[in-house]
């Protein structure tokens, strides 16, 4: 049952991705102002919107996993999980957003990147957690989830700063979409392309996400059955 | 089409084909830890 609701959720997180596709490429009418290359944005958007999703999951967890490490050592390595899970969904996601602007930009204001707020502030994001994941892939001991814990508590303080940088400062990165002043907001014949690949994209990062976790708590189960061998040759 | 459609066009193409190959190339390494998974717990339980 639990195997064909799974079987089930791909195939139709499959039949969404087609679908924004569609209607990214050929549902949603051209931008008035820059034409086709306005439709990098229902991927664009949609990426940043996952990171920021995922790389919360990855806050709670962290937090979870420092609330119960001692009380209760099971649900704490679950939390644990969740947040590697979170972080490196996250990190996916987030580099998408980061190419996929840059050759946006490039055809929109004749440059690659600029330094401005939205920009660094964002590529900070992603660096400190690739050195999360790195922290994770190269640090070894008892100490190694807690150090994670606290750098993925402290790196999901940048995402506020991230989403707020072009309302807060002046930035060649365009004024928000969604939420911003006064005349800010998407053609109503381009929502429909918008929110399906929003959705899409969203069922694509559950899934992956989903999929992670389950590979972290696999590999949960091997370290811990590694670590009893170990104990066991010695005595 | 005139040059400015055909390189707008070319954008997007880059664009969309580099989300799918980041997440498609995230999903085949996962794949493939979860088959080395696979082998190292079967390893484990069959102890040569």
């Amino acid at each position: 049952m639990k195997k064909a609701a799974f079987g089930l959720y791909i195939v139709l997180t499959i039949a969404l991705m087609i679908w924004g596709f569609y209607m990214a490429i050929y549902g949603a009418p051209l931008d008035a102002a820059q034409g086709e290359i306005f439709r990098i944005i229902f991927y664009h958007v949609p990426s940043f919107a996952a990171a920021f999703t995922f790389f919360s999951v990855s806050f709670l967890g962290s937090i979870a996993f420092l609330s119960f490490r001692r009380s209760h050592p099971d649900w704490a390595q679950r939390a644990d999980a969740w947040a590697l899970a979170g972080a490196e969904v996250g990190v996916v996601f987030c580099t998408v957003g980061l190419t996929t602007g840059p050759i946006w930009g490039r055809r929109a204001w004749g440059i690659w990147w600029t330094w401005d707020a939205r920009l660094t502030t964002t590529l900070v994001l992603w660096l400190i957690y690739v050195s999360y994941l790195l922290l994770r892939r190269f640090a070894a001991g008892p100490q190694m989830q807690t150090l994670a814990a606290v750098l993925g508590i402290f790196g999901a303080l940048d995402v506020p700063i991230v989403y707020m940088a072009n309302r807060w400062w002046r930035t060649q990165h365009p004024a928000p979409v969604f939420g911003g002043a006064e005349g800010s907001g998407m053609d109503p014949s381009m929502l429909p392309a918008f929110f399906w690949n929003m959705g899409a994209w969203f069922a694509w990062g559950i899934l992956i996400l989903a999929l992670r976790y389950i590979v972290e708590r696999k590999q949960q189960r091997i370290d811990a059955a590694e670590a009893q061998d170990a104990l066991n040759a010695t005595n | 089409m005139d040059e400015k459609a055909i390189l707008d066009h070319q954008f997007v193409v880059a664009a969309y084909t580099v989300t799918w190959v980041i997440q498609l190339g995230y999903l085949a390494w996962l794949a493939f830890k979860a088959r080395a998974q696979k082998r190292a717990s079967h390893n484990q339980q069959n102890p040569k």
